[in-house]
């Protein structure tokens, strides 16, 4: 092993007196300092190329070299310190084994039976605190408790009601009951769904150049809020995000968990925009699913992949190989807008429909011989014959042509056109005897000698262009007439480009023609949107428009139907109503099967277009409305290792995988590179990083959790357990609620939560008199709890909690809090500084803003709320100018100090009074003598508003005991 | 991420938790997940203070103010002069040796030779055309990176990657990156600033000049140099009439009292005494910031000199104007930018090359001129860096037939001032401007050359984050060193 050789090279180097060297526990990490000449060396050991040190280690992700002199006594004394650390550390660590690989790899190991309850936290906790000689800090006062556990659990403080309650019930289970009621509340689900978002770096707009909006981004944020609020088992919490659409079919809802993968920034220009064939292109493709890898891996594994792109991973165990491979587990899938029905009968049966449709396509006629389908076309047999049958030519008094063409009545009932032929006509025809109900409108088009190539149409060609048709009512009382609205239209045959719809849809440029069947009958029909009943007297105008060039229509003739089922009377090819006119006996077979498949297609086509239209989530989809020059991929895209990344550099084809440094019995494998169902690759992913012997998945997300609750986690870096991440600082803890969380919890996140609040741990002072500031200030040992800063949304929720103006109303879409108005170009042109705070959109909780990527909320961007455009494991929660200025100065802020005042003046008889008032609301407490004084002379002087906003700029309401 | 702020003595308020102290004591708990080199590179860092504010060596520049161009500037029709463009105009476009030609979003059409007469100027003889007759006058100050090469032809990636290094949204641009080495000069005042075109935000609007993963102190400070109100919340908005001054006053007073009150029980925190300063230094931007923004106290000659009389300069001139007041005043790094996102009024001439360029030059050549002799004249030159910077470049080929398409192959930048080689040029392009041939830099190279101006190793000013040591120039970067003086 290099490795080996390496730290072997350094020993000896060591040994004769060349450099000091220093270890960190598990030997991964090594500190030199070469005396020979002035230049330190520290790199993890493990990757370290020999060559790389003579150079003084520079290279990709970690390495460093420092040139130095003034500073020689420092770094010695740093380097002492840890070695002298490093034996005393590895003297205590001597049970663990070094050569058993990467902590975060082994398999999860529980030493001891695992004691019930939160006193398994405890115990870990205090074991490692005694070890140091510390103990933990005297249990909360009440006060700090609940409103440590209320922010946490619900991101709002709790109001002076609920505080009196706590305070008033002296018995043991006060406080358990405070957190199965936060537990229970809808604010708990707002409140972790916004932590998911942070992770999944989720935002409304795509975030690049052309920073559109995602209209239907918001159903992803609403099924996380449901799936915390639910309770939704950990397990299948990844899995549909990863593959809800595969794994969960039945579950109307499972799909929308897709917005997870969806989630991150899309670069419309180079992904819709520029030309398909171009370099750009390509490396746009390979970005963006590297942002899907990225998402699903640092989120579920807590792994760098991304780390692997452009050479295999510099200190993990993961090869450029197993990155690619998971690559090629999103190559079927865009960033898109995919429908969904949140009904569960309309998406069973939309499934079908489609499913049926689907094998018809393939040529499955096994559909046919089914009883329910035997009976539907006996069924339609007749009714079709009928519909036919009620079809009634009309008789036009007037007809004109713009044009001045001449139409000319033949005795069949339809006109032949001839006389002048301009470019463009319009074909007026006025019916006075009318029926008296119509649900269908029918326009034949007929061959006849005497037009160019026997017509239908006039154009040399003998084909037609149908740009718009119109049907307009004239009742005895109105002068105007109105425009009578068709639902469906439907042709026997449609040229390709120019279908029958395109003859209803308001568009005069796009048309319905025939070619190439020219010199043949054809026929459209024009389904009513609802029955006409005609009033005696009424006139009824029939209006042609062909606007095409002078495809104009040669020979015509027009009919209703009062035929009460429109959908018996849809246009189909003329060669299947001819067979109806045969008797059974005369049909042969391939023309019955032919005719089954038609009048099949037709039904499952007919009954989809009336199913109640399909909702949108913006999500990873393989099957989607085409964009420009965003189309599905119909097919897995093919996905090479690429040599340092570059496009241009592509090596071996792969075909989906994880990583292969996990060898863990049991663990699933994938779907070979020729698999074409993307949907199998993507459940293989979900089977895999849900399998309870995944070593990464469960510390994983025990990890997260801890770390919401203790402002950081038993590992550091929550989204990097890798050697360039921290090491655990209570690894056999992190293991047991690991262990604890997959079989005993089953994956709940409230019990977690509970095991962890109801900790003594959790529960202890943020202040530990007993031990000294500078012994571990950053409290990693836990002989205190962290004090935290409010973050951006429960600063905001809780001011407008508290000034009483917070709308509690869940879901649907976000809320608009800027002024929006058409950019230039894509991009639309947002401005904060227009938006009225008090309006409805400025009221509910700040997980239901809308969040513009490239342009987030300032006051909320100054308090670290992410702008979706990293993953944010760990929020930023500085102290800052930017920060000091929104809070003093925002209009946000100072609407909210006025609406407050107007609450205490209400509350209180005198200004004692609402001083009293005012800090039992920001600060869940009463006032001082000296306190109340200085307050309500501050109240006298200026007024209520003011004192509002020094309530809510201090030190006391941002940070959390 | 560990953060450990490198200048902690100095940029007042903004301070994170941890402290040396407490960063000894981490170790004392076992190197095991403490970012070791971060720290020691930091207290060398802060060590290195005695020779200069807080760099990796002695630096030339103190501060910067870049020029970004907005939309791809016409490399061939500005500095780089091309005679066999001239000669093929009209030709179809081969380069030779079976290259494929490919654009980004049109199809490739014929030479289109420069729409501009070019003349040599100065001492250098630097070929400038003649829509920059101005800047043309500067060039003996003036050092050129003449063949660029991006990674993309694509505005957004373009964008990002020569603002924050990535191709992709969320990383922390190069303003960012020097606040957060360098910290803040004058407490009264953001570190960082950026003055965005009266007419809208850049491509990838504040994602230019986002802070990425670093705190968010360090993100650019948007000013919106013809607005009412300029700054973000400098001041409450005049409609919330319960404040005055004395409310103000004595609410900070006030708010003082209570805070150091609520501190004394918890001193070992030192985010809460942070918090309280954080508000003195609040007010004193609140007194000082609404001075630099008004330009009416310069005189007429200087307002004239920088193009504020002539509608077509007059909103880039006030900015360049400001540019130069800030770092006065003690800004560390002001971004100007010249034109909005979208498809015209900026540097993205797809249409027409001879008539949608002038107008972006009218607008910034006299501007331009006047800061750097402004700034000559007043001495600030010595240490301060101006750069002028663009996406990527254009085809030397025609879109439609008298625009032309996005170019990442080759594109020009240019620099002045505090430690530049005037007169210098690295880098050639090939005979049609198409790539870049010969000593190519790269936006890593860029960064990496200007990080060094600043007295920063830009292989040693990293963050790591979720798994890596980020920089700003990625994995690359060389500095050019034959244009540095």
């Amino acid at each position: 092993m290099a490795n080996e050789k390496v730290t072997e090279e350094l020993c000896s180097y060591a040994r004769k007196g060349n450099c000091l060297i220093g270890a960190d526990r598990l030997g991964l990490v090594a500190l030199v300092l070469p005396l020979s000449y002035s230049r330190m060396v520290r790199t993890p050991r493990l990757c370290i190329p020999t060559q790389s040190l003579a150079r003084g280690g520079v290279f990709c992700c970690g390495t460093f070299s420092v040139w130095w002199n003034r500073t020689l006594r420092r770094v010695l004394t740093l380097l002492l310190m840890s070695v002298s650390l490093t034996s005393e550390v590895t003297a205590d660590e001597t049970t663990t084994p070094r050569t058993n690989g990467w902590w975060a790899l082994r398999a999860l190991s529980v030493d001891r039976p695992l004691v019930s309850g939160a006193k398994m936290i405890d115990d870990f906790i205090r074991s490692d605190l005694e070890r140091r000689g510390m103990k933990r800090a005297p249990t909360a006062d009440k006060r700090s408790l609940l409103r440590r556990v209320s922010f946490d659990l619900t991101g709002m403080g709790p109001s002076p009601g609920e505080l009196d309650r706590f305070l008033a019930d002296p018995s043991p289970e006060a406080y358990e009951q405070v957190v199965d009621r936060l537990l229970s509340s809808p604010r708990y689900g707002e409140r972790w769904a916004r932590h998911w978002m942070d992770v999944a770096h989720f935002a409304e707009t795509h975030g690049h150049d052309q920073d559109r909006i995602r209209t239907n981004a918001w159903p992803y944020r609403d099924y996380l809020i449901t799936a915390f609020n639910s309770d939704k088992p950990y397990s299948r919490f990844v899995r549909e995000q990863v593959a809800g659409d595969v794994l969960y079919p039945d579950d109307p809802k499972a799909a929308i968990a897709l917005g997870f993968l969806a989630a991150g920034p899309w670069d419309e220009s180079s992904l819709r925009d520029i030309r398909e064939d171009t370099l750009d292109r390509q490396m746009a493709r390979y970005l963006d699913r590297d942002d899907m890898v990225t998402t699903v891996m640092q989120t579920f594994a807590s792994v760098t992949v991304q780390c692997a792109r452009c050479h295999d991973h510099k200190f993990d165990p993961i090869s450029q190989r197993d990155y690619y491979s998971l690559q090629a587990v999103f190559s079927g899938v865009d960033r898109a807008n995919r429908a969904y029905d949140p009904d569960l009968s309309i998406h069973q049966r939309r499934r079908e429909l489609q499913k049926h449709l689907s094998l018809l396509e393939q040529g499955d006629l096994s559909e046919l011989s089914r009883p329910e389908n035997r009976a539907l076309l006996q069924r339609w047999e007749s009714a079709r014959s009928l519909a036919i049958a009620s079809w009634k030519a009309i008789a036009p008094e007037t007809f004109l042509s713009a044009s001045g063409a001449e139409l000319q009545r033949q005795s069949d009932g339809s006109f032949f056109v001839s006389g002048r032929h301009g470019p463009t006509d319009v074909y007026t025809m006025t019916l006075r005897n009318l029926p008296s109900r119509i649900t269908a409108v029918r326009l034949e088009v007929m061959p006849d000698d005497r037009l160019p190539q026997k017509g239908p149409g006039r154009e040399a060609n003998g084909n037609l262009h149908l740009s718009e048709f119109q049907l307009q009512l004239f009742t005895p009382l109105s002068t105007n007439g109105l425009v009578v609205p068709v639902r469906h239209a439907s042709a026997d045959y449609n040229q390709p480009g120019w279908t029958i719809e395109q003859a209803i849809d308001g568009n005069e440029k796009s048309a319905w023609g025939v070619h190439p069947q020219e010199g043949e009958p054809h026929y459209a029909v024009f389904a009513l949107a609802k029955p006409l009943e005609v009033p005696t007297g009424s006139q009824l105008v029939f209006v042609l428009n062909q606007l095409h060039g002078g495809h104009c229509i040669g020979r015509f003739r027009l009919s209703v139907s009062d035929h009460e089922s429109v959908d018996d009377l849809v246009a189909l090819p003329i060669s299947l109503d001819r067979l109806l006119t045969r008797s059974l006996a005369e049909r042969s077979k391939e023309d019955t099967s032919h005719w089954s498949q038609a009048v099949l297609r037709h039904r499952w086509e007919s009954e989809l277009s009336h199913l109640p239209l399909p909702h949108y989530v913006y999500a990873a989809a393989s099957d989607f409305a085409p964009d420009g020059g965003l189309k599905p991929a119909g097919l897995p895209r093919p996905v090479h290792i690429l040599k340092r990344g570059e496009i241009t550099q592509p090596l071996a084809m792969v075909g989906p995988g994880a990583l292969s440094c996990i060898a863990a019995a049991g663990l699933p494998g994938f779907p070979g590179a020729e698999s074409t169902d993307e949907g199998s690759r993507r459940a293989a992913l979900a089977d895999w990083l849900t399998h309870p012997m995944n070593p990464l998945t469960w510390r994983s997300i025990v990890n997260r959790v801890w770390h919401y609750h203790f402002g950081r986690g038993l590992v550091g870096t929550p989204n990097d357990f890798g050697k360039m991440g921290d090491l655990p600082t209570h690894p056999e803890l992190l293991d047991a609620l690991a262990v604890w969380f997959r079989d005993e919890a089953q994956g709940s996140f409230k019990r977690l939560h509970r095991l962890i609040v109801t900790s003594q741990t959790y529960q202890q002072a943020s202040r530990n008199p007993a031990v000294a500031p500078d012994v571990d200030p950053d409290n990693k040992w836990l002989a205190r709890m962290n004090r935290t800063r409010l973050d951006a949304e429960q600063i905001r929720d809780t001011v407008l909690q508290i000034s009483g103006r917070l709308d509690l109303r869940m879901g649907g879409p976000s809320d608009v809090q800027f002024d929006l108005q058409p950019g230039i170009h894509v991009t639309p042109k947002v401005d904060y500084t227009k938006f009225n705070v008090d309006d409805a959109a400025g009221r509910r909780r700040g997980v239901y803003r809308f969040l513009f990527r490239t342009l987030p909320d300032p006051f909320m961007d100054a308090l670290d709320c992410p702008a979706g455009d990293q993953w944010m494991p760990v929020r930023n929660a500085q102290v800052t100018v930017q920060q000091a200025l929104g809070l003093w100065n925002s209009a946000f802020m100072t609407r909210q100090c006025e609406h407050f005042a107007r609450r205490l003046e209400q509350s209180a008889r005198d200004v004692d009074g609402e001083v009293r008032e005012a800090f039992r609301w920001v600060f869940n407490r009463l006032p001082t003598a000296e306190e109340l004084t200085d307050f309500a002379n501050y109240a006298k002087r200026h007024d209520l508003a003011n004192l509002a906003r020094v309530l809510f700029n201090s030190n006391e309401f941002v940070f959390i005991d | 991420m560990n953060f450990l702020n490198p200048l902690e003595q100095s940029c007042g308020p903004d301070i994170n938790a941890n402290s040396r102290r407490a960063f000894i004591s981490r170790l004392g708990a076992g190197l095991g997940g403490v970012a070791l080199w971060q720290v020691l590179d930091r207290d060398l860092l802060v060590a290195a203070e005695a020779v200069t504010p807080l760099a990796h060596h002695a630096p030339k520049a103190k501060r910067v103010i870049q020029l970004f161009m907005n939309g791809g500037a016409s490399q061939m029709d500005l500095f780089d002069y091309k005679p066999e463009l001239f000669r093929r105009g009209g030709q179809t476009f081969d380069p030779g040796k079976g290259l494929r030609v490919e654009a980004a979003t049109s199809e490739p059409g014929k030479v289109l030779p420069p729409q501009f007469p070019f003349r040599q100027h100065g001492q250098c003889g630097r070929w400038v055309s003649d829509l920059l007759p101005h800047v043309a006058g500067c060039v003996d100050d003036m050092a050129f990176f003449m063949a660029m090469a991006s990674k993309t032809n694509v505005h957004g990636p373009g964008s990002y990657l020569m603002n924050t290094g990535f191709l992709l949204p969320g990383f922390p641009c190069f303003g960012s990156w020097v606040s957060y080495g360098l910290g803040r000069i004058a407490d009264n005042l953001p570190t960082f600033v950026v003055l965005p075109d009266a007419k809208g935000l850049p491509y990838n609007q504040k994602g230019n000049f986002s802070s990425g993963f670093l705190p968010s102190q360090h993100q650019g400070t948007l000013i919106q140099a013809s607005a009412a109100h300029p700054m973000a919340d400098l001041a409450p908005p005049e409609s919330e009439r319960f404040i005055t001054s004395a409310s103000s006053q004595d609410g900070l007073a006030l708010l003082e009292k209570f805070n150091r009150s609520h501190q004394a029980a918890r001193t070992e925190d030192s985010r809460l005494d942070s918090r309280v300063r954080a508000y003195e230094l609040a007010a004193k931007m609140q007194l000082s910031a609404p001075e630099v923004f008004d330009v009416s106290t310069e005189p007429e000659q200087v307002r004239r000199a920088y193009g504020l009389e002539d509608p077509a300069s007059q909103d880039f001139g006030k900015r360049c104007l400001l540019a130069r007041r800030m770092i006065e005043r003690g800004v560390r790094f002001v971004q100007v930018w010249s034109g909005a996102g979208g498809p015209t009024n900026n540097w993205d001439n797809h249409t027409n090359i001879a008539k949608e360029l002038p107008p972006m030059c009218a607008a910034t050549d006299r501007p331009i001129a006047t800061l750097l002799n402004d700034l000559k004249s007043r001495g600030l030159l010595e240490d301060t860096l101006v750069l002028w910077n663009t996406e990527f470049g254009r085809m030397p080929f025609s879109q439609g037939s008298e625009g032309r398409d996005h170019n990442g192959g080759t594109f020009v930048g240019w620099m002045a001032g505090a430690g530049v080689r005037g007169g210098a040029a690295y880098g050639e392009s090939d005979p049609w401007s198409w790539k870049a041939q010969t000593d190519v830099t790269t936006p890593y190279d860029f960064h990496a050359t200007v990080l060094h101006l600043l007295g920063i190793n830009h292989e040693r000013l990293s963050v790591r984050f979720n798994g890596a040591n980020r920089r700003l120039t990625d994995v690359h970067g060389h500095v050019i060193a034959s244009l540095l003086s």
